[in-house]
């Protein structure tokens, strides 16, 4: 520590080329790695390629639920530049009202009823997952965000820690310990099988209504003129708020945006799954995070690419590399890491990276 | 009724609402049981009071960061000239807003929490009677607490059996209390004779006679206790009846959170000195006079200032979020499991066997093992600070806290290594000359008397070395790099090498917290090590004041220690705490001993720019996302 300022700034620069030259190799090791394990192991295995098929389609379910919640933290990262820690927690609140719905519908008889019957009910409950999830969202950026929105990056980050922690533990609380189990309708409950390929229809739902769902945001957001001023805060606050634009209505547009979608997340995730408890939505808040951050954090295509890739990689990945499915969450975190390591913009960019670099 | 007083109105009433519904939450109406409702009422109506007085005086304005638009500044109570950000100060001074009658107010603020208490205990009252379990297994707390919410019993609510007026009766009570506050707040109007009174009180307590007997009463405060507490360990002598232990525990805490305010009372000098070395005497004989409940709390809250002192490092000396600091106290805690426990695991015990040492015995005593600890420890934290150098803010938490997750999910699967979740146990317990201090003090000093002793000594070394290190080049240069990382560099801060010794010393001290918590608990198991000890140890140092080691004891006895006291509502902790997380990031980010030299730790450069100009506060806003480090 004694070594002259203009010693410091070279070892400084030198110390950056190393890391450079560090990184790079590192990269190339762990792909030499993971191409040596997919290749002696996994394939070595000898599945067939339905089981491989299978296992990608349900890669696109889980997929595509992520996406939904990274969009979330896609369009808040993008407005407000803060990471919305308590979105699983959102998703999570879905869940467990849409939980709440069912049982309603299903005391009430509503689900053994007619088919159009059954599908208004599974409808209304995803609404009311989602309106619970809105006024969740809402209220958390009431509370817990907007007083301080001024303040150093790091003081949000911790409130939203707070937030989180405070959401699963009332739910704790008020719901109890142990999961709650969804007890599909008779009507989605089976499959399609294709060969030796089974598609169970709440899957194939679950996927498409997560497309529909993305395609709205993508046009509310590309083809109104709410989405107008979405993007217009998002490039710059200040500016946009000269241009006329409510900043703070656009942010709590956002934010409801985003929890519509969680919450939506949180009812389906609740049918695959079949279970929601108190802390659901973390592990699943943070994949999706990550998702978000695989697409590029702020940017919205990416997110939803982003989660797809994801939910892939992480049906597919214990089995190609040969290892138990316990360390799925260990592949998707270990993703995570890398990617901020090699390529911290995302694999298409943050859509924003050029005005804050 | 203006809209701006309406909304405020509304705004108490939402306030109060949110009040009323932790209360709920942590389950006290069920507990009350017939007289629940007027109860919250009434804490309803003190609420009120509090605001409507706080109106009709005019004295202050609330600028808190509940409910205020973002423009008008910053949060926490303001008085005098920042008060008029929308106003001038004449009319926030004036009496009382002339235009809205208090009682309206209040009944406004009333009929909003009563119809918000009326509508969530109608959702769950009509969920129940239509056959919803809201808890699958305990369907107890949440029926209990919304029928006394109500007024009728569980069983009417199971058979829907609630006539629409009992939720009138809720709202026209909440709109009672809330006319109740305005009547009494109308009445103590005449403010200026009270405020001449306690103005002239204070005046008088503050004046030097007061001031000093105050100064010495408070430093002999912690020594009284002490005293206190060592009598009530006599046999024989109990304290306010039964539950000696735990009100033992609670002096205790006291007791070692006043000795720190004490030391602050203190004159810097001699008087300090002495205090200082006095106090210590006093917190050494702790461990002997303590029993072994009491000895095995105050280990823990020892143990995590430990940690705490360590992350303090990492956070708030050097500026990295790190939500993955168990990490590293699981690697401490796991090094010397592995080293010390007769059969750690099929892995090691094959090693051990194929190296030609028996795994009966342990292959390291404690202080043998301490080093190897610390080293793993260290070597962690080099480990994770190399890829996340590049990182920023909050990229840098969420990779942190999913490094840690991995960490517990490798011993959680690892079992070969591990033993998995059956984990590692009879892990041996530190002694001193190969003697157990218990036989040397003749039983004077109990097993867990011995760990609080040695986590008191450690914490005060970590202490000490902390800080020595934030004086010196070291620790200026965590703080140039916090302020601003390329300016920092630029004159002349070795990035790479200052970031990875933040993470290596942070690491080096968890690893030795961490050993000491294998001792403690002698059998460990993958969950002691999630998430929740990185986000109490972040939270205590938040909690006590980032940067000040003071503050850092101050967390740990009171988010470690007191929720042992208030055993029973140890579940409510969390949510009380995370709570307070949030509130404390609003109203006190800097804690409750901040210290005296870093305000604010979490401070970026922009900090400063919004501080002094306060009129372009929202063009601002979005200066927050300006600074990044250069990718």
């Amino acid at each position: 520590m004694t070594s002259s300022p203009v010693k410091a700034q070279a070892a400084g620069t030198d110390g950056r080329a190393a890391m450079k030259q560090f990184t790079r190799a590192l990269g190339a090791a762990i792909v030499i790695l993971v191409v040596w394990r997919v290749t002696t192991v996994g394939l070595a295995e000898g599945y067939p390629a339905s089981f491989w098929i299978s296992q990608a389609l349900n890669g696109l379910v889980l997929g595509g639920v992520y996406a939904l919640v990274a969009l979330g933290y896609t369009l808040v990262y993008g407005i407000l530049f803060m990471i919305n820690f308590a979105h699983g927690e959102v998703m999570m609140i879905g869940g467990i009202t849409g939980f709440f719905a069912l049982q309603f519908a299903q005391a009430r008889g509503w689900m053994e009823g007619p088919w159009p019957v059954v599908v208004v009910a599974l409808l209304l409950i995803m609404f009311i997952g989602m309106a619970a999830s809105v006024l969740i969202g809402v209220t958390l950026e009431r509370l817990a965000y907007r007083p301080l929105r001024q303040a150093p990056r790091l003081v949000p980050l911790i409130s939203a820690i707070g937030a989180s922690l405070f959401l699963q533990y009332s739910v704790l609380l008020i719901f109890g310990v142990s999961p709650h189990s969804y007890r599909k309708p008779a009507l989605i409950s089976g499959g399609l099988r294709l060969g030796d390929v089974f598609i169970p229809y709440t899957g194939a739902i679950i996927f498409v209504i997560s497309i529909l769902l993305m395609l709205a945001l993508y046009f509310i957001i590309q083809r109104t003129k709410l989405g107008r001023a979405m993007r217009a805060v998002a490039e710059d606050r200040s500016t946009a708020s000269l241009m006329g634009v409510d900043v703070n209505a656009v942010i709590v547009v956002t934010f409801m945006l985003g929890s519509a979608l969680a919450g939506a997340a949180g009812v389906m995730l609740g049918f695959h799954n079949t279970v929601v408890k108190f802390n659901s939505g973390f592990i699943p808040g943070l994949k999706a995070f990550t998702a978000a951050v695989l697409g590029g954090i702020g940017n919205i295509p990416g997110a939803m690419f982003g989660a797809l890739i994801l939910g892939l990689i992480e049906a597919i990945g214990p089995s190609a590399l040969g290892i138990p499915t316990e360390y799925k969450d260990v592949i998707a975190f270990t993703l995570l890491v890398l990617i901020l390591i090699f390529r911290p913009t995302g694999l298409f960019g943050e859509v924003l990276s050029e005005k804050r670099a | 009724m203006p809209l701006e007083s309406a909304t405020r109105a509304v705004r108490t009433g939402l306030i109060a609402f949110a009040f009323l519904s932790y209360l709920i939450l942590i389950g006290i109406p069920g507990r009350i049981g017939g007289p629940a409702l007027p109860v919250l009422a009434l804490i309803a109506a003190l609420f009120f009071w509090l605001i409507l007085r706080r109106e009709s005086i005019g004295q202050f304005r609330q600028v808190s960061g509940v409910g205020q638009d973002s423009s008008e500044g910053k949060p926490g109570w303001e008085i005098g000239p920042q008060a008029g950000a929308n106003g001038s100060r004449v009319r926030e001074l004036l009496p009382s807003r002339f235009g809205t009658p208090l009682v309206l107010k209040g009944l406004v603020s009333g009929v909003t929490t009563g119809l918000l208490v009326a509508i969530v205990s109608g959702i769950f009252a009509t969920a129940m009677g239509n056959g919803v379990a809201i808890q699958p297994v305990l369907d107890k707390i949440v029926p209990l607490n919304i029928a006394a919410l109500i007024g009728v019993s569980p069983g009417q609510i199971a058979q829907s059996d609630v006539s629409f007026i009992r939720f009138l009766v809720q709202v026209l009570l909440f709109a009672g209390a809330g006319i109740l506050a305005a009547l009494v707040a109308a009445a103590g109007r005449n403010e200026p004779a009270q405020n001449a009174l306690t103005g002239r009180l204070s005046a008088h307590l503050s004046g030097p006679t007061i001031r000093s007997g105050g100064r010495f009463a408070g430093i002999a405060l912690p020594f009284v206790l002490l005293v206190y507490i060592a009598w009530l360990g006599l046999p024989g002598v109990t304290a306010f009846g039964t539950n000696e232990g735990t009100v033992r525990l609670l002096l205790t805490l006291i007791a070692t959170g006043s000795g720190l305010f004490a030391l602050r009372l203190c004159r810097p000098g001699r008087e300090k000195l002495v205090v200082a070395v006095l106090l210590g005497l006093g917190v050494v004989t702790m461990p002997f006079i303590l029993d072994q409940f009491q000895n095995s709390v105050m280990g823990l809250v020892f143990i995590f200032v430990m940690m705490g002192l360590g992350l303090n490092i990492v956070v708030g000396y050097a500026g990295l979020l790190d939500l993955g600091y168990v990490a590293f106290f699981a690697i401490g805690a796991y090094t010397y499991a592995f080293l010390s426990a007769p059969f750690s695991s099929p892995y090691i015990s094959s090693l051990l066997i194929l190296l030609g040492i028996s795994p009966e015995s342990p292959l390291l005593g404690y202080w043998m093992a301490l080093p190897v600890a610390m080293l793993t420890a260290a070597v962690g934290g080099v480990l994770l600070g190399i890829p996340v150098l590049r990182l920023r803010g909050d990229y840098l938490a969420i990779v942190t806290l999913g490094f840690g997750e991995i960490i517990r999910l490798f011993m959680l699967n690892l079992g070969e290594l591990t033993n998995g979740p059956r984990g590692i146990l009879e892990i041996s317990q530190p002694a001193l000359f190969g003697l157990t201090p218990v036989d040397v003090t003749f039983g004077l000093l109990s097993s867990q008397g011995w760990i609080f002793l040695l986590a008191l000594v450690s914490s005060a070394l970590v202490a000490f070395i902390a800080n020595r290190l934030n004086g010196s080049r070291l620790g200026r240069a965590w703080f140039a790099m916090q302020e601003d990382e390329d300016v920092a560099e630029a004159t002349g801060v070795h990035l790479v090498r200052t970031k990875l010794l933040a993470f290596a010393i942070g690491a080096t001290f968890a690893g030795m917290a961490g050993q000491l918590y294998a001792a403690r608990q002698i059998n460990i198991f993958p969950e002691n090590f999630s998430l929740f000890v990185s986000i109490d140890a972040l939270a205590l140092i938040i909690v006590g004041g980032i940067g000040s080691p003071a503050g850092i004891v101050l967390g740990a006895l009171a988010l470690k220690g007191l929720p042992e006291v208030l055993r029973g509502v140890d579940e409510y902790r969390i949510v009380t705490f995370a709570a307070l997380l949030v509130i404390m990031m609003i109203v006190r980010p800097d804690g409750i001993l901040p210290s005296p030299r870093r305000r604010i730790q979490l401070a970026d450069p922009e900090e400063a720019v919004g501080d002094s100009d306060q009129e372009t506060g929202e063009a601002l806003a979005d200066g927050d996302g300006g600074k990044e480090e250069d990718q």
